[in-house]
């Protein structure tokens, strides 16, 4: 997917797992964007190599006596569509603030 | 300001005990591969919303049919994502495209003509009088000249017990290819050459002539090489060209290029120069056993 072809949504996706929000009801919530657009389009962006994921350890979930999650990050092709993105949306690094805590 | 959710109502609960409920059902749109890691995920996510630092409003019964919808377009997704993967490159698809467009020119044909009755004399004159004249010696031709190769396809391989052998499928879907080729290049012939015949009246037969030996040569052309790059086994279209070996041995060595089956099924080698030890492509159907470095 270039940087060309993103939607204003999937720009805003990009961009907050830039800022360290790793899963989909965390992005759901810092974004404002409903789950049936959120969902879809970080499937999207895995398929197309822009995004990653992996499993939370059980061990790690299980200490704060909750179900694995699935996380998901940028990999490096997707960091240069998130740059690139971010330049052509400048109001993306106001709309959606930076992780300070971990969400529990 | 505390960030920890506060009771919910009993309405709420139900709610979410319903989404609880309604995840397997959803599941099973979800193609079989990704069910359980889909499930898991979800699993994750309706205990967030449960139990998590959450907004208020997504609590409330809109948060949760909004979520129950994206639930189900999440589910949806992966099954189109699949399906189109899955026609993508197949035989069904290839001949599905062939009708689609072979209807597409009938209903531009059917436009022009106006009525049914008008369109089937139209057809049958343009058959008979030209197209047939052009399509059975290149049909006779190309069967003639079609290299008659062995099919090497006798592995079972895994979630491939079928009905019809390898070669009957392989047979039918070249016959099923050819002739909907041959009508989609008799319906571009009849629709391209209308602006001529309402130009020049009867002259027009000998630009059909022209155009139907055309898309006669380039539709047998591309309906028999498009069957060399298939898979012998599943007609799927092979992929993943790679090179191999260098042009300096073409005398010595293989060099050429390959082509496999996404699904494990084989290779296509493609020498770079054919040769009388290698006049053909050769393929290679790869044991059954080597279907773990494969997606399937």
């Amino acid at each position: 997917m270039s940087s060309g072809k993103l939607s204003h949504s999937v720009a805003i996706i990009l961009k907050a797992l830039s800022l360290g929000y790793q899963f989909g009801f965390e992005i759901m919530e810092v974004s404002g964007l409903p789950s049936g657009t959120v969902y879809p389009a970080l499937r999207r962006l895995e398929r197309d190599g822009l995004v990653s994921s992996n499993w939370e350890a059980e061990d790690e979930a299980l200490k704060e006596q909750r179900p694995a999650r699935r996380y998901y990050e940028l990999t490096r092709v997707g960091k240069e569509v998130e740059s690139t993105a971010t330049k052509r949306y400048p109001l993306l690094s106001r709309l959606i603030p930076e992780k300070l805590v971990k969400t529990v | 300001m505390s960030l920890r959710p506060g009771p919910m109502d009993s309405l709420t609960e139900t709610a979410l005990d319903w989404l609880d409920r309604f995840l397997p059902l959803a599941g099973s749109l979800v193609p079989g591969p990704q069910r359980l890691d889909w499930t898991k995920e979800w699993q994750a996510e309706l205990w967030q919303l449960r139990h998590g630092q959450r907004r208020a409003c997504q609590r409330s019964l809109a948060g949760i049919a909004s979520l129950a919808y994206g639930l189900v377009a999440d589910a949806a997704w992966l099954r189109l994502d699949w399906a189109r993967d899955s026609a993508r490159g197949s035989a069904a698809s290839c001949l599905f495209t062939l009708f689609a467009y072979c209807l597409l020119c009938a209903a531009v044909e059917l436009e022009i003509a106006g009525s049914l009755g008008a369109f089937l004399r139209v057809m049958m004159a343009h058959l008979f009088g030209s197209f047939v004249v052009v399509a059975v010696p290149a049909v006779v031709a190309a069967v003639g000249t079609y290299p008659l190769r062995p099919l090497r396809c006798d592995r079972q391989h895994a979630g491939l017990k079928r009905v019809l052998s390898a070669r009957t499928r392989w047979n039918l879907f070249l016959v099923a290819k050819v002739g909907l080729t041959l009508a989609l290049g008799f319906l571009i012939s009849v629709v391209a050459t209308v602006p001529a015949r309402m130009a020049v009246g009867r002259y027009a037969d000998w630009v059909e002539l022209i155009v139907s030996s055309l898309v006669v040569t380039i539709g047998l052309r591309w309906a028999l090489l498009n069957q060399e790059q298939r898979c012998q086994k599943c007609l799927r279209m092979l992929s993943e060209p790679t090179r191999v070996g260098a042009p300096s041995r073409n005398f010595l060595e293989w060099s050429g290029t390959e082509l496999v089956c996404t699904e494990g099924h084989g290779l296509l080698h493609v020498a770079e120069m054919p040769g009388s030890w290698c006049w053909y492509d050769r393929w290679v159907e790869l044991d059954p056993s080597w279907g773990g470095l494969f997606g399937s």
